[in-house]
């Protein structure tokens, strides 16, 4: 693919994600400025419990605008819905954000940190705390399900560590609160391979909480569920949002109706509408964008 | 549901099968200490083992030890090397070395020289024999001269992360390698014949029965001791990364888990276990020569573990028992059929029995229980 207007990052783990995660700490950087304007970053913040900024980012794709300045502020502990036609721009937003695309203009910032993470590996953005569960579930099938969020634990992954370290009272305490929010403390020990499509995305929504994370951008979670655990799905996004931000992206309109207190509406790479998901729904220019589909 | 899940208080992650294997373990270290009766029993009692019979298992246990140390890479990372040989190889040449400067002026040519360099008319010793007529050093290098090898190989290797079938080419084609290289007189180590008529080890003579009991005790102790100590890294979390990294190498990455370090520390360990193991050989099959580094020699290694039971640690060290059990009596008997009966042997345990002699076990006791509750 020739995508000469597109800057990926290196793959993500190796020397090369060290490197830019050192970087990344020191007060100067190469290239582009590595830091938020404050001026820029208060006034963006001012009167609102913030978390994350999106700010006047655009990505193009060989002259195809698949951002086109997007303005996007994220609210301490809120569930957002971000909703739109296909190439709207919602995938590429969350791969700015955690990095797998590097934006050609803009900048994206955690409230009170003035590094842009725009210029950070994806696994210092990881690391920062803004965790990303990917569409196909992927988890260790052939471990057990306590396994699997042990595995995912933060901490030194050294080998010597592994070797030698034991789980600690605390660590187990995060693990046993992770099975219960995600409610499969009953199935513990049993391999995550045996788990049903539904269970294994709420263990892989497990693994990403183990490690704490402040910002959980979960793309399509009840793509493939049944009703019933779409309904299940939905009351654990619910359960998340208050102690973290969470931000889904869903196709499924009846879904993104029970679970967001707020909606954002992308349109041709930048925000179209935002608000409660009747404000939305009753906005003309949504109404317009989605003609012929009436949102539900 | 809810209220039943709180209660549920997590069991330990140890397996349930423990207590189990436990009367296992005594019936095996009772089998390997068996002819150790022999230092105390009279020759002519019912209870001695024929002395060939101690070099024999002696040898098994050797093997048995490089099963799981390669089960513990290929079994538990999904590294499969078909050139553990060469590392084997290595350890035995480096104690043979020491055997053959312990033979002193008693060799053919009565030169304090081994008997091939004064056949070769070198004058002295090259410089990378100095040290090795020290017991210690050579039993050191047998370790290191492995390790660093595999080492450089593997971080060469991982980092490239080449995986799977390449990486199982390139190292046939790094025993291959080395073997052409040792095949060479120059080289300086005995060329074809490699080194043999070795006299004493540490002062005491080899052809004692006595001697060859220690051995077969040391080689015991190795694998005892090779497998509480894979199954302790296979139990600790480091055993769970490497099923991870074997399992899903990029998730485990996304984990955090860098794969090349966890699969460079186990690759070199197994490497230096099987230079202790083939250390230990040498001195019982009183030879090393450069077609213990042959690749068929490798491919055979992985059959054992294949046969015994991947990923099953202790079915590793049953399967090289079986099949070199297996190969004693057919080279003996009928010697020509030996290769067709292996070739059969891992075609049937690849379509019939994919986890081994040790994936028996399970369906028997279902059997077993099925049994049982019919009346």
């Amino acid at each position: 693919m020739n995508q000469p207007a597109l800057r990926q990052t290196p793959e993500p783990a190796g020397r090369s994600g060290r490197e830019s995660s050192i970087s990344g700490l020191l007060p100067f950087k190469r290239g582009r400025g590595g830091s938020v304007d404050r001026a820029r970053h208060d006034a963006l913040t001012a009167g609102r419990k913030a978390v994350l900024c999106v700010d006047n980012v655009s990505v193009s794709f060989d002259g195809f605008k698949a951002l086109d300045a997007l303005t996007l502020i994220l609210d301490d502990g809120e569930l957002r819905c971000l909703i739109g036609p296909n190439g709207a721009g919602k995938t590429t937003l969350m791969d700015v954000i955690t990095g797998k695309t590097r934006p050609d203009e803009g900048t994206v910032f955690l409230v009170g940190d003035l590094r842009d993470l725009t210029q950070l590996s994806e696994h210092a953005i990881a690391e920062l705390g803004i965790c990303r569960k990917f569409q196909r579930p992927t988890v260790f099938a052939g471990h057990t399900v306590f396994e699997n969020l042990e595995l995912s634990l933060r901490g030194d992954k050294s080998v010597f560590r592994s070797l030698f370290g034991r789980l600690r009272p605390n660590q187990r305490e995060v693990i046993e609160r992770a099975l219960e929010t995600i409610q499969l403390h009953d199935l513990a020990h049993s391999s995550a391979g045996a788990l049903s499509h539904g269970q294994k995305q709420w263990l892989e929504i497990g693994m990403l909480l183990v490690q704490n994370p402040r910002v959980l951008l979960v793309d399509e979670p009840v793509a493939g569920m049944t009703g019933q655990e779409t309904e299940r799905t939905a009351e654990l996004l619910k359960s998340l949002s208050g102690e973290r931000t969470v931000v889904v992206v869903e196709h499924d309109m009846e879904f993104v109706r029970s679970i967001a207190n707020k909606v954002t509406v992308l349109h041709e790479g930048s925000v179209l509408a935002e608000g409660s998901m009747n404000d939305v729904q009753n906005d003309p220019k949504v109404i317009e964008v989605y003609l012929g589909e009436a949102p539900c | 549901m809810n209220a039943r899940a709180a209660s549920v208080t997590l069991p330990k992650l140890a397996p349930a099968s423990a207590p189990r294997s436990l009367p296992l373990a005594a019936l095996v270290l009772l089998l390997l200490s068996l002819p150790l009766v022999n230092a105390v029993a009279p020759t002519n009692s019912a209870v001695h083992v024929p002395d060939y019979l101690v070099t024999l298992g002696g040898k098994f246990l050797c093997y048995a030890t490089v099963a799981v140390a390669l089960d513990l890479i290929w079994g538990f990372c999904g590294i499969l090397s078909l050139g553990h040989g060469v590392f084997f190889a290595l350890g035995g040449y480096a104690l043979g070395m020491y055997l053959m400067l312990s033979i002193g002026e008693q060799g053919v040519y009565r030169s304090h020289l081994p008997d091939f360099m004064v056949f070769l008319d070198w004058k002295e010793l090259p410089w990378f024999w100095r040290g090795f007529g020290n017991f210690f050093f050579a039993a050191a290098a047998a370790m290191v001269v492995p390790g660093v090898l595999a080492f450089l190989f593997g971080f060469l290797a991982f980092r490239s992360r080449i995986r799977g079938v390449y990486f199982s080419i390139i190292t046939q084609a790094l025993t291959y390698a080395l073997m052409l290289l040792f095949f060479r007189n120059e080289t300086g180590f005995g060329g074809n014949n490699g080194l043999t008529d070795f006299k004493h080890i540490y002062g005491y003579p080899l052809h004692e029965a006595s001697t060859r009991l220690g051995l077969y005790a040391a080689s015991a102790a190795l694998l005892v001791g090779t497998y509480f100590l894979c199954r302790a890294i296979v139990r600790s979390k480091a055993g769970r990364v490497l099923r991870a990294v074997r399992d899903d190498e990029a998730r485990a990455r996304f984990c955090g888990y860098d794969p090349t370090r966890y699969k460079l520390f186990v690759w070199t360990l197994s490497a230096v276990l099987c230079g202790l193991a083939g250390a230990l050989y040498v001195p019982q099959v009183g030879i090393i020569n450069p077609s213990e580094m042959q690749p068929s020699n490798s491919i055979e290694m992985a059959i054992w573990v294949a046969v015994g039971g991947r990923g099953t640690l202790s079915g590793a060290a049953l399967g090289a028992f079986l099949v070199n059990g297996a190969k004693s009596w057919f080279t003996g008997a009928v010697p020509d059929l030996w290769l067709f009966v292996l070739g059969a042997l891992f075609i049937a345990v690849t379509l019939f029995l994919p986890q081994g002699v040790m994936g028996l076990w399970p369906k028997l006791e279902r059997s077993l229980r099925r049994l049982r509750r019919r009346p």
